[in-house]
């Protein structure tokens, strides 16, 4: 056992160790990717946050996102109410239809949005991009409030409307605060899905449109911007920050529902 | 019949419901889907001209076989990796399980462009790894990033998470007691892992494959930035014929044949395992 216990931890360590080296590069003053670093300085974190080139992808970025987050909620939330709680023709066809954008190759949907939204004029522009990852976080979301649903106990609903409460009042003061953590995890989610997708924004998300990962893939394939590296740097700090919340958040949920327990 | 008793009746509420998402869905999915499954079959004098191009044509058929080569060898890399860190997670548990999963969860989530700018640093000419090769082989250093290795290597990295999470999501529902009894019944360790704990750990293991060899065969990012001319991809490849050559009718045919090979896989782990397993 102890030596499955060190291989564990030798391939945790390579699935770790190699993130980390973008923090020494993001305070490198070299023009290219050179490891050890000759320098120190940090020239690229003002780059990054002054240079138009990654500020306005940056800022589309969390736009794009933001509204992929709220259309995709809107459309996925009362769609999974009717699959959960009705049986209708056509129910089996909508539930595969909503799965369906997570089976398809992304390179697939980029070549399909590029040919379809060019004659639109959406391609390059923020709506079409926030349409394209909406398709793309749909799935994303259906599931997670699915599941959601899936464990609400309708028996809260019908006491409610045995005590008077109409439909209305029902689902706003029992049915949405049981559910409300499952929609923000399935929103957060539609969020990250379309703040990370980085090969449909390559093929649609030129000029003013740009996203984040469109403008890293280019810098990493066209010039080799030291750049990439602050960018790196901040992602990989909002994933740890993210996670370290993530854990107390969970031992808070669990230390409270002991409590309630006693 | 008037509208509000329309709304009583169980289909219509449902179809209101899903209608706006169907509606999108068919708009921004399937007519964009069928459109290019048209034009993959419009360009030529015969329906099946660019089809016929691609399976005739040895370079295009190359890079269709090594993606799948590819793919196949980053699947079995990842399993090898994940599995016994999963049952490192599950089995031992406590805080090491915990550190061990919060250091996928942590890879998971992290954007594959900062992973795949981390390999190149590491790999990359003037990298650590380059220069401990300068420093053993002075002469003829290897070429590391670039190649088939470094290819590999990024798309195993990217694709271990997932491999992680889908085997210990259903590692973990293994009950211990399970291997309690094979042990009281005389089951050395390794027995008892062989006979009830390996078994009982597969649908993980073929999700996990499933997954990531869908992932790799249509994955576009980590090929075109680590791999060289000799690694493409057949992802890299539609991309190509898009950026450069202007070829939609030939980008189609090529789109719609790795949706087919893809959709095949789905339609064999649906029929043996059922396809609403997958993602759980």
């Amino acid at each position: 056992m102890k030596t499955l216990i060190f291989i564990a931890v030798c391939i945790a360590f390579f699935i770790a160790a190699p993130l980390f080296i973008v923090i020494p590069m993001s305070f490198s003053n070299a023009q290219s990717f050179q490891f050890p670093p000759p320098g120190y300085w940090l020239g690229y974190y003002e780059k990054y946050f002054t240079d138009y080139h990654w500020t306005v992808p940056t800022v589309n970025s969390f736009v794009i996102a933001t509204a992929t987050m709220l259309l995709t909620m809107v459309l996925v939330v009362p769609a999974a109410f009717g699959l959960a709680r009705n049986r209708f023709l056509g129910r089996s066809f909508v539930n595969y239809l909503m799965m369906a954008p997570l089976m398809v190759p992304h390179i697939v949907i980029a070549l399909a949005y590029y040919l379809f939204f060019g004659p639109l004029h959406l391609t390059g522009s923020h709506l079409g991009v926030i349409l394209a990852h909406t398709c793309l976080s749909v799935p994303v979301a259906f599931l997670i409030v699915t599941a959601t649903l899936k464990g609400f106990d309708r028996n809260l609903e019908r006491a409610a409307m045995s005590l008077g409460a109409g439909p209305v009042a029902t689902f706003f003061h029992v049915t949405l605060p049981v559910l409300r953590p499952g929609f923000l995890v399935g929103a957060l989610f539609a969020f990250l899905h379309s703040f990370d997708e980085t090969t449909v924004a390559i093929f649609i998300a030129g000029g003013d449109a740009a996203t984040l990962p469109r403008k890293m893939f280019e810098s990493i394939r066209l010039e080799s911007d030291p750049v990439i590296a602050v960018v790196s740097t901040l992602l990989l700090g909002l994933v740890l920050a993210g996670t370290v919340i993530g854990v107390f958040v969970r031992q808070r949920n669990e230390r409270s529902s002991t409590t309630h327990a006693d | 019949m008037t509208g509000r008793r329309m709304l009583r009746r169980p289909a219509v509420r449902a179809w209101l419901l899903v209608g706006p998402v169907t509606v999108f869905l068919a708009a921004t999915f399937i007519f964009p889907l069928v459109e290019i499954l048209v034009l993959s079959v419009s360009g030529g004098n015969h329906w099946a001209d660019a089809y016929v191009e691609f399976f005739t044509t040895d370079f295009y058929n190359i890079i269709l076989l090594r993606t799948f080569g590819i793919a196949f060898l980053v699947t079995l890399f990842c399993l090898l990796l994940a599995y016994p860190l999963a049952y490192v997670i599950v089995r031992v548990g406590g805080g090491l399980g915990f550190v061990l999963l919060l250091i996928v969860a942590m890879s998971f989530w992290t954007s594959f462009l900062v992973r795949i700018f981390a390999w190149l640093v590491i790999l990359g000419n003037r990298g650590p790894v380059v220069g401990i090769l300068e420093w053993f082989a002075p002469e003829d250093t290897p070429e590391v990033l670039f190649t088939r290795f470094s290819v590999v290597l990024g798309l195993v990295h990217g694709m271990i998470p997932f491999m992680v999470m889908a085997i210990y999501a259903s590692m973990r529902k293994i009950d211990p007691n399970n291997l309690r009894a094979a042990a009281s019944l005389g089951a050395t360790p390794l027995q008892g892992f062989r006979h009830v704990f390996l078994p009982l750990s597969l649908p993980g293991v073929v999700n996990g494959c499933t997954l990531v060899f869908i992932i790799c065969a249509g994955f576009y990012v980590t090929p075109v930035l680590l791999g060289g001319a000799q690694d493409q991809m057949i992802a890299g490849l539609i991309g190509q014929q898009i950026e450069e050559l202007l070829e939609w009718g030939q980008a189609s045919a090529m789109a719609m044949v790795l949706l087919f090979a893809i959709l095949v896989l789905y339609a064999l782990y649906n029929r043996f395992v059922g396809l609403d397993k997958l993602w759980g």
